[in-house]
């Protein structure tokens, strides 16, 4: 690393910054036009002009302006911070994430290891908010939160390590270049495992519990107005991009494709964006577990899935050699 | 229990910036309205109706999917006002980060519509909280919300935001403040709370 | 919307399982909660996620309808009377007019009586349709409620050819309806009942024959038949309890005695399990009957002669002296007005029965026990509707 040049981090960094900006809106006003589209909406029209596209950009310039409100009886420190301690991973792990060999924000050996501890962290941020409320809507998102970090962090730890046992390396880069397509088979379990945990672990529907809207009206996020808001929010879609970005490194061979030399950055976008769509497709047709079946889910089916694929694994890597 | 708010104010941006900006900053607020909709009574169905596939207000940036007060942009009361909800009502609104807009939908939200001599109906919403835009009817079409969204829209492009601006729509609305209408909500008759002296 | 009031009982325990502290926490659920859909409020006691104790706290829509019926008259009423419960309008008109009917002893046109039966089971698909959607949506489903007012606008629009209503109709009048209905008008209700039963698969696939859906409702919220009938719940909520109840076969009124007869397309929906899930599939499976329940109210209106639609009535409506109770079946249960006439032209006291406020007393018993999740789920089952709990 000692021989990049101030200007290229600086370069590097604002491009995953830029990224970290960009990507998360358009998952934003996909999830807007798609789930429109399957309930027979057209979604925002009028924002910017062509089928408001400009709709988050307008959310974003009202956030802005939105009056700052930090409740009487909140923990100020912790509830100023919560927003900043759930949107700082997921910057560091789209840093991580490769889309090509080249096209990468920082070079890390382990770097699977960093991202799956990185994006743990930004739970965090979530018990943060919803302890310094002062709210018991709040308090119980929190909750469920906590609970449910429990059942899907083990299943997932355990699904990578098989995909870095297969490659024989804990670098992203590593990993994909060591993906073949017979791995979407040999993988497939491990695949299915990972997506939804990852699903758990960004509080998507089915498993939103967290901030399960109709039950305790957004749960840890209740009392959070204007900016801090929308910085929730947008670690909420910085999370599936992460989180797309990563099963499509991991499970689908990332830039493996036609002219991945020069595309090969595209065709990870696509196919993580492809996960993307998946996520938002089971936001609209599916309705929330409650915290114990999710629980039993991750005890009794995801858990012995993880090591089950595990086994599977170390077979064919002995196998094969 | 009686709680002293701050003065209102709007956010710092929006306090400083020249008029250029303002105009990009209207154009936010204006197509980026997340709505709380404080469904009462019969207007809440034909509300819910304007945001379905046939109507859909989403199309305007109108977004329903605000889960509390804090979040929403824009409340909308459809149904009648009850004496006993006004309290929560004037809470909420004052839960509604600045700027906050009111849509009073239906007739009994106007001004107590067919409840206007009951005994426990309010009459109007307007006697609690500043209302920007009345839509008539009982219940009003769908339609003529999207007309009501739109004049909003129209009223906040037009807009010049300052939190000294905003003081004085309060002061020149006189409504009562949270504290003059927080009561307690219920009490077991011979439990009636002692010495607190409503105004 | 949260007052910190704590601490109800405390627990130590020094080693083991239980080893924590716990204190029981006051909750207020609504009266603005996304989950009561209006504004019912519940105030629950919760030892973690679990409910101690849950009281239902009514009275928020309490808009004096009752009191409001003694100054108006008998033309007047049915204003206020088809707003109490704002999702069966016609239904709760029809309660009224049925009953001056009956003190006045007058003959109602044999195509009024047709006419306001196939509009009242048109109503009933609109109430049931409803729910069916903000149902998921309490579940965290937020689709099928697009797919349940698709067909809600196709039929609120043949409802709005007849009458000019999207919702509150006002076409009942004392003696027959307020006006013909418009020619061709029976061959638009044919289309758009075939159209809704026709689509109606796509919405219960989303409901019953989704496994979280199902997971998330079966054997949750069980209200047993004892419980139902202390209670006075009725409508759909009690017949997934397996009480077998309806007026309109038990007590037949308008044109029900022939559609619930031998040969009728009539039937009772009835279901034993009495959870949430029975409670939904009652309310779709007596939306299917309902659908049939139209068509042949169609096809009997197509065969009688042209006629009258209504009885011309004198300038002073007014009420031989009496009393009467007349209850029918609404979508949600029974409906029933005490109509107590002391000859003027205006009610001495006009009482409603309303069937929300009955299936909503049983929450109390029902919620102690259950995790909040499974409240929500709870709470969107008992189907009601908060001014008709109010009044």
């Amino acid at each position: 690393m000692s021989d990049l040049g101030w200007l290229e981090v600086v370069l590097r960094a604002v491009a995953v910054l830029a990224g970290f900006l960009v990507l998360p809106l358009l998952v934003g006003q996909t999830e807007h036009k798609v789930m429109a589209h399957m309930q027979g909406r057209l979604g925002p029209m009028y924002a910017g002009g062509f089928h408001g596209w400009a709709q988050l950009v307008a959310d974003g310039v009202k956030f802005v302006q939105k009056e700052d409100v930090v409740p009487a009886r909140a923990d100020r420190w912790a509830f100023r911070l919560a927003p900043g301690v759930a949107l700082v991973p997921c910057l560091i792990a789209l840093a991580l994430i490769p889309l090509s060999p080249n096209v990468v924000g920082a070079k890390v050996d382990a770097s699977v290891l960093l991202v799956l501890a990185v994006i743990g962290v930004g739970i965090i941020g979530t018990l943060m908010a919803g302890w310094a409320s002062a709210n018991k809507y709040s308090l119980l998102g929190a909750m469920r939160a906590a609970a449910q970090l429990v059942s899907y962090e083990l299943p997932m730890v355990l699904v990578v390590a098989s995909v870095a046992l297969a490659a024989g390396t804990l670098s992203l880069i590593g990993i994909t270049q060591a993906w073949t397509p017979w791995w979407l088979l040999w993988q497939l379990p491990g695949a299915v495992v990972f997506f939804v945990a990852g699903l758990a672990e960004l509080q998507r529907t089915p498993f939103d519990m967290p901030v399960a809207d109709s039950e305790i009206v957004f749960g840890p996020y209740t009392e959070y107005t204007g900016l801090r808001f929308a910085f929730f929010l947008l670690a909420e879609y910085a999370g599936i991009v992460v989180m797309s970005l990563l099963f499509a490194v991991l499970f689908l061979g990332g830039w493996s494709g036609p002219w991945s030399g020069t595309l090969g950055w595209l065709w990870t976008l696509l196919k993580a964006l492809v996960v993307a769509v998946v996520v938002i497709w089971f936001r609209v047709s599916w309705p929330r577990l409650r915290e114990d079946q999710l629980q039993r889910l991750a005890w009794v089916w995801l858990v012995p899935i993880a090591l089950l694929q595990l086994a599977v694994t170390a077979v064919g890597v002995v196998m094969m050699r | 229990m009686a709680v002293d708010l701050p003065m209102p104010r709007v956010g710092p941006v929006s306090e400083h910036a020249p008029r250029p900006i303002k105009v990009v900053l209207n154009w936010g607020r204006r197509y980026s309205l997340w709505v709380f909709n404080f469904g009462l009574a019969c207007c809440a169905i034909e509300f819910i109706a304007t945001s379905m596939g046939s109507h859909d207000f989403i199309r305007l940036g109108v977004i329903p999917f605000a889960p509390g007060p804090r979040q929403a942009d824009l409340m909308v009361v459809s149904g009648t006002v009850t004496d006993k909800m006004a309290p929560a009502i004037r809470r909420l609104y004052d839960q509604m980060p600045e700027p906050k807009y009111v849509i009073s939908f239906g007739a009994c939200s106007n001004s107590g519509g067919p409840y206007w001599d009951s005994y426990s109906v309010t009459k109007g919403v307007d006697q609690i909280i500043p209302v920007d835009v009345y839509v008539p009817g009982c219940p009003p079409r769908p339609e003529a919300l999207l007309h009501g969204i739109i004049r909003l829209q129209e009223k906040i492009a037009d807009e010049s935001l300052s939190s000294s601006r905003l003081r004085r729509k309060y002061a020149a609305h006189r409504t009562p403040s949270a504290a003059e209408l927080s009561r307690p909500l219920l009490f077991t008759p011979g439990h009636e709370p002692v010495g607190e002296e409503r105004p | 919307m949260t007052e910190a009031t704590t601490s109800a009982r405390e627990l130590t325990v020094g080693v083991g399982a239980g080893g924590l502290a716990t204190a029981d926490m006051v909750l207020n659920i609504g009266p603005q909660h996304p989950a009561t859909h209006g504004v019912l409020r519940l105030r629950i006691v919760v030892d973690g996620e679990r409910i101690v104790s849950a009281e239902p706290i009514i009275g928020y829509m309490h808009r004096g309808a009752e009191k409001l019926f003694e100054v108006r008259d008998y033309r007047q009423i049915i204003v206020l009377a088809n707003r109490h419960d704002w999702l069966s309008a016609f239904a709760n008109e029809l309660g009224v007019v049925l009953a001056v009917e009956d003190m006045l002893g007058m003959e109602v046109p044999q195509r009024a009586v047709w006419a306001r039966t196939l509009l009242a089971e048109l109503n009933r698909v609109l109430n049931h349709l409803m729910f069916l959607g903000s149902y998921p949506l309490e579940l965290g489903a937020i689709t099928p409620v697009f797919y349940a007012f698709r067909e809600r606008e196709e039929l609120q629009a043949v409802m709005e050819e007849a009458s000019g209503g999207r919702m509150h109709y006002m076409f009942n009048r004392v003696g027959g309806l307020k006006e013909d209905l418009p020619a061709g008008w029976l061959g638009r209700v044919t289309e758009a009942v075939a159209a809704v039963r026709r689509r109606l698969p796509d919405l219960e696939r989303l409901l019953v024959g989704n496994e979280i859906l199902e997971a998330r409702t079966r054997g949750v919220g069980v209200l047993s038949r004892d419980l139902a009938l202390g209670h006075g719940v009725s409508g759909p909520i009690a017949r997934a309890s397996g009480v077998d109840v309806d007026l309109r076969r038990d007590t037949p009124y308008l044109g029900y005695g022939e559609l619930f007869g031998p040969g009728g397309p009539g039937r009772v929906v009835t279901l034993e399990a009495g959870d949430c899930l029975a409670r939904l599939e009652v309310l779709l499976e007596q939306t299917r009957v309902s659908l049939d329940l139209a068509d042949a109210c169609v096809d009997r209106l197509a065969g009688l002669p042209q006629g009258p639609i209504n009885v011309k009535l004198p300038k002073v409506l007014k009420v031989p002296e009496g009393q009467i109770y007349c209850a029918t079946e609404n979508p949600l249960g029974f409906n029933g007005y005490y109509l107590v006439s002391r000859g003027d032209k205006t009610p001495w006291r006009l009482k409603l029965r309303s069937a929300s406020f009955n299936n909503v007393s049983v929450l109390a018993e029902m919620l102690p026990g259950q995790l909040i999740a499974d409240m929500v789920a709870i709470l969107g089952s008992m189907f009601f509707v908060v001014g008709d709990i109010d009044k």
